[in-house]
C-alpha cells in the first residue's frame, strides 16, 4: 500500500488498560494522513488522546488495532526516523544539557567532533548558551523544554512529532521558537505533526489543522490553514481570523463536553 | 571546621558527664570504666596490641561479603526489572527470604563454612543481597516510561538503554539500598564475630567483656561504632558525588 | 529503524497454546520455592554431602510440625515476640518523642543531632556486653538493647518527617486558629506519619535481627536460644526448623506492619497505587 503520505494511521483504537482499573478508551478508530513535509497541527480537548496518538506513531506502545504506516512501513518500534518532543520534556536528569544533546548523536554514529559542533549549533539556536554544563534539575520549565527541542532536531530527523512543544515556554520565546521551527521546516522540509492546545499557534504554523472529538479520541475535522502571505503578520488578516475563530468555536463545543463529563 | 567542632561538640559533653558520673561515683568504676581509661585502654590496644589488625581483618570480611553482594544483588534487580520472565522465577524466593531475620543463618553458616572468614563472609552476603536486589529492582522499574522512550527514539538500541537509561535511573534507589545493606553488613558481622569465632574485632569485645576487662572492652566498640560512622559518611560522599545531578 | 519490540498483532496464536502458557506462568511462581526445596532434597538424600550439614526436607518439617502440636514453637516464638515488640515499642514511643521535640525545638536539636548521625549507622549489637554488665543476661537487658537498636532508625525518620512537613500546613492550620498542640497533634503528625512509619518499617527488621542475637548469646526461652541449644546438642534438624520458625515469625512481624502502614495511610496517595 504505497501511498505518497510519510505517516498514514489508519483506524487506530487504543485503550489503556492500568492495573486493577476501568480500561479508558483513549483513542477510537483514528484515520490520519499525514502527506510527505507537510506541517499538521493536532488540536483537541485535554484528555482526548493526542499525546497518545503521537506515541502510538513513534512507535512506544504496541498497536492494539488497526494500522500504522511511516514512509510505507509498518511501525512497530520507535526509531531515529521520527523525532520526538516529549510533553513534559523527558530529558536525561543525569546528563548535563550538552550530554542530553549529544546522546542521540552518538547512537546515530555521528563522530565526536562533528557531534560536538552540531550539538553547540542546537543549543545556541533555542538560546540556551552558556547552560551546557547545567543538570535539567537546574533549568526552568521553558529551558527544559528548549532543551528537549535541541536534542530532538540535532539528530535530524525526516519526521518530527511534537507534543506541546512550546507549552511551558513564555511568549516572548514562544514566539522566537515558533519562527525557529518554521525556519527549519521551510529550510529541510520535514515533516512535522505538532500537537497544540492554541488554537492561533496551530493555524499560524500549520498547513493543515485536524481537530479531535473529546474521549475517545476521533478525528472531527480537518481544515487547511495556508494563506498567501507568511510572516507573523498574517495573524493580523482577517481570513486567518476567521479560520482561527471558526477552529475555536468547533473545538469550544469539544471543551465544553470534555468538561462536562469530567464533573459527571 | 570550626562548625563540624561545634556540631558535634555534643558528644564531648557527653563524653564529659559519662567521666564526671564515674569520677564522682555516681557509678561505680565496676560496670562502666571512666572515659579516660576507656581511652587510655584504646591507645594500648593501638600501640602494643593487635587492634588495627584485628579491625582490618573484621572490614575485609564486611567488605568482600557486601561486595559481593552489591555486585549481584544490583545485577538480578536490575534484571528483574527489565524481563518479566526473570521476575516470575526470583521474586518468590526473595518474599520467601525477605522476612527472615538473617542472623537466624549463624549457626548454619558456622556449620557449614566453619569458624574462620568464610562463614561471616557468607552471612553477611545473604544479610545484604535482598536489600540491594529490592531496591536495584523498584529503582528500575521506576523508570519513567518516557525516558525509555527518547533513549529510544533518539536511535538507542534495547541494550543501550539498559545500561544509558535504566542504569542511571535507577542509581539513587540503588545507592539507598546498598546504604542500608552497609549498615546490615556491620550488624552481622559483629553478631557473628559475638556468637563463634576466632578472630576480629566483635571477638575481641566480647573477650574483654567475658574477662572483665571494661576498658579495653569500650576501647573496642568504640572502635566498633567509628568505624561504622566512617563508612557510612565515605558512602554518603561517594553518592553525592555519584548523584550531583539531583541537588 | 522500524523493526523489533512490540510487534503489532498480525496473526493470532492457537488459543489452546494460550490457554497452556497462561496456566504456565499462573504456576511459574511455585517453580523456584518447590525446586528450591526439591533440589535440597535431592542433594541430602544423595548422600553427597553429610545429612548432618543437610538434613532432609521432610525431617525439618516434621520437627516444624511436631513442635508446632506441642506447643512448643508457641512459646519460644511468644517470648520472641514479646522482647522484640517491647524493645521496639519503647523505641517507638522514645525516638517520636525527641525526634519531634528535635525538629521543634532548638537545644534539643543540638544536643541530639550528633549523637544520631552518629548512632544511626553504627552496630548497635556491639553494645551487648554492656547492656549485659548493666542488667544481667535476662529479659531486661535483651530488651534494652533491641530498643536501642531501633531507636536511631526511627528518631531519624520522624526528624526528617516532621522538619520536611509543608510550612504552608501550618500556615493555613495557624490562620484557621488552631492551637500549637492542635497543630501538633493534626497536622504535624500525620503529615510526618509516612516517614515515621517508614523509620518503622527499617527499625522492625532490625530489632528482629539483634533479638535473635540475642537470644543465641543469651540463651533462654525464645527462637534464638531454642535454636543454639540444637546447634550445641548437634542437633541439625533442630538449627534448619529453627529458620523455618524465625523466618515464618519475621514474616508475619513484616506483614502485620506492611499492613499497618496501609490501615494508617489510606487517606496518603501512595495507598492508591
Ligand atoms: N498510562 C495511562 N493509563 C491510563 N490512562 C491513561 C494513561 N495515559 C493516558 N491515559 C488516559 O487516556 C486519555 C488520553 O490521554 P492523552 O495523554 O493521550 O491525552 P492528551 O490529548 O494528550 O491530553 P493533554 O492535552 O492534556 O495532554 C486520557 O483521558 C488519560 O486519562
Ligand atoms: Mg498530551
Amino acid at each position: 500500500m504505497a501511498t505518497g503520505a510519510a505517516i498514514a494511521v489508519e483506524n487506530v483504537s487504543h485503550h489503556y488498560r492500568p492495573p486493577k482499573k476501568r480500561p479508558v478508551h483513549a483513542l477510537d478508530q483514528v484515520s490520519l494522513e499525514v502527506g510527505d513535509r507537510e506541517f499538521v497541527a493536532l488540536l483537541g480537548p485535554s484528555g482526548c488522546g493526542k499525546s497518545t496518538l503521537l506515541y502510538l506513531i513513534g512507535g512506544f506502545m504496541p498497536i492494539e488495532s488497526g494500522s500504522i504506516r511511516v514512509n510505507g512501513n509498518l511501525v512497530t518500534g520507535p526509531g531515529p526516523d521520527r523525532g520526538v518532543v516529549f510533553q513534559h520534556f523527558a530529558l536525561f536528569p543525569w546528563k548535563t544539557v550538552l550530554g542530553n544533546v549529544l546522546y542521540g548523536l552518538e547512537n546515530i554514529g555521528v563522530p565526536r567532533e562533528e557531534a560536538r559542533e552540531r550539538a553547540q549549533k542546537y543549543i545556541d539556536m533555542v538560546h540556551l548558551t552558556g547552560f551546557e554544563d547545567a543538570y535539567p534539575n537546574q533549568l526552568s520549565g521553558g529551558m527544559k523544554q528548549r532543551a528537549a527541542i535541541a536534542r530532538t532536531l540535532a539528530i535530524d530527523p525526516d519526521i518530527l512529532l511534537m507534543d506541546e512543544p512550546f507549552g511551558a515556554l513564555d511568549a516572548q520565546t514562544r514566539g522566537l521558537m515558533q519562527e525557529e521551527l518554521l525556519s527549519i521546516w521551510q529550510r529541510t522540509r520535514k515533516t512535522v505533526l505538532f500537537v497544540t492546545h492554541d488554537v492561533r499557534e496551530a493555524v499560524y504554523l500549520a498547513e493543515r489543522v485536524v481537530m479531535m472529538t473529546a474521549r475517545p479520541g476521533r478525528i472531527m475535522e480537518s481544515v487547511d490553514t495556508r494563506f498567501d502571505e507568511a510572516g507573523p503578520g498574517v495573524m493580523d488578516r482577517p481570513e486567518f481570523v476567521e479560520k482561527a475563530s471558526y477552529i475555536w468555536n468547533r473545538i469550544k463545543g469539544e471543551a465544553i463536553a470534555t468538561v462536562a463529563a469530567r464533573a459527571s | 571546621m570550626v562548625a563540624t567542632a561545634c556540631r558535634y561538640s555534643p558528644l564531648l559533653l557527653l563524653a564529659l558527664m559519662w567521666e564526671a558520673a564515674v569520677r564522682t561515683g555516681l557509678i561505680s568504676d565496676l560496670v562502666l570504666p571512666p572515659f579516660s581509661a576507656a581511652v587510655e585502654g584504646w591507645w594500648d590496644l593501638a600501640v602494643t596490641g593487635d587492634l588495627f589488625p584485628q579491625a582490618f581483618a573484621s572490614l575485609r570480611r564486611a567488605a568482600l561479603g557486601l561486595g559481593l553482594a552489591i555486585a549481584l544483588g544490583t545485577t538480578a534487580g536490575i534484571l528483574m526489572a527489565w524481563n518479566a520472565k526473570i521476575r516470575v522465577f526470583i521474586n518468590p524466593l526473595i518474599q520467601m527470604f525477605y522476612p527472615l531475620p538473617k542472623s537466624a543463618l549463624i549457626p548454619v553458616t558456622i556449620l557449614w563454612f566453619g569458624l574462620g572468614d568464610m562463614s561471616k563472609i557468607v552471612l553477611i552476603f545473604i544479610g545484604c543481597l535482598l536489600p540491594i536486589v529490592v531496591s536495584s529492582f523498584n529503582g528500575a522499574r521506576g523508570v519513567e516510561d518516557v525516558l525509555v522512550w527518547s533513549a529510544r527514539s533518539l536511535g538507542a538500541s534495547r541494550r543501550q538503554v539498559l545500561w544509558q537509561i535504566v542504569v542511571p535511573a535507577a542509581m539513587p534507589e540503588i545507592l539507598t539500598g546498598i546504604r542500608t545493606a552497609l549498615a546490615i553488613s556491620f550488624v552481622l558481622l559483629v553478631s557473628s564475630e559475638f556468637i563463634i569465632a576466632r578472630d576480629g574485632i566483635g571477638f575481641m569485645i566480647a573477650g574483654f567483656g567475658e574477662e572483665g576487662v571494661y576498658d579495653r572492652m569500650f576501647a573496642c566498640i568504640m572502635t566498633v561504632v567509628a568505624m561504622g560512622f566512617f563508612a557510612d559518611r565515605l558512602f554518603q560522599l561517594f553518592m553525592r558525588r555519584v548523584l550531583i545531578w539531583r541537588e | 529503524m522500524t523493526s523489533d519490540g512490540a510487534a503489532p498483532r498480525v496473526a493470532l496464536p492457537d488459543p489452546g497454546a494460550v490457554a497452556l502458557s497462561a496456566l504456565f506462568w499462573k504456576v511459574a511462581p511455585a517453580i523456584p520455592i518447590v525446586g528450591l526445596f526439591a533440589l535440597w532434597q535431592i542433594l541430602s538424600a544423595s548422600g553427597a554431602f553429610n545429612p548432618y550439614l543437610m538434613p532432609e526436607v521432610p525431617a525439618v518439617f516434621r520437627r516444624v510440625a511436631l513442635e508446632l502440636v506441642n506447643g512448643e514453637f508457641l512459646l519460644n516464638a511468644g517470648a520472641t515476640l514479646y522482647r522484640a515488640l517491647a524493645g521496639f515499642l519503647i523505641a517507638a514511643a522514645l525516638a517520636v518523642t525527641i525526634g519531634i521535640a528535635m525538629a521543634r525545638i532548638r537545644i534539643v536539636h543540638w544536643f541530639f543531632d550528633p549523637i544520631l548521625s552518629v548512632g544511626f549507622p553504627m552496630p548497635k549489637v556491639a553494645f551487648l556486653p554492656v547492656f549485659m554488665l548493666w542488667f544481667g543476661a535476662y529479659d531486661a537487658s535483651k530488651i534494652t538493647l533491641i530498643a536501642f537498636a531501633s531507636f536511631f532508625a526511627i528518631a531519624v525518620n520522624t526528624v526528617a518527617g516532621t522538619q520536611g512537613v509543608d510550612r504552608h500546613l501550618v500556615w493555613s492550620a495557624r490562620s484557621l486558629g488552631a492551637s500549637e498542640r492542635k497543630i501538633l497533634w493534626t497536622v504535624i503528625l500525620p503529615a510526618a506519619l509516612p516517614q515515621i512509619l517508614t523509620g518503622f518499617q527499617i527499625a522492625l527488621p532490625l530489632a528482629m535481627i539483634v533479638t535473635i542475637v540475642t537470644e543465641m548469646l543469651m540463651g533462654g526461652v525464645g527462637l534464638g536460644g531454642a535454636m543454639i541449644r540444637a546447634q550445641r546438642f548437634a542437633d541439625s534438624i533442630g538449627v534448619f526448623s529453627g529458620i523455618v520458625q524465625i523466618g515464618f515469625t519475621g514474616f508475619v512481624v513484616i506483614f502485620t506492619m506492611r499492613w499497618l502502614r496501609r490501615r494508617l495511610l489510606s487517606w496518603h496517595e501512595e495507598a492508591k497505587r
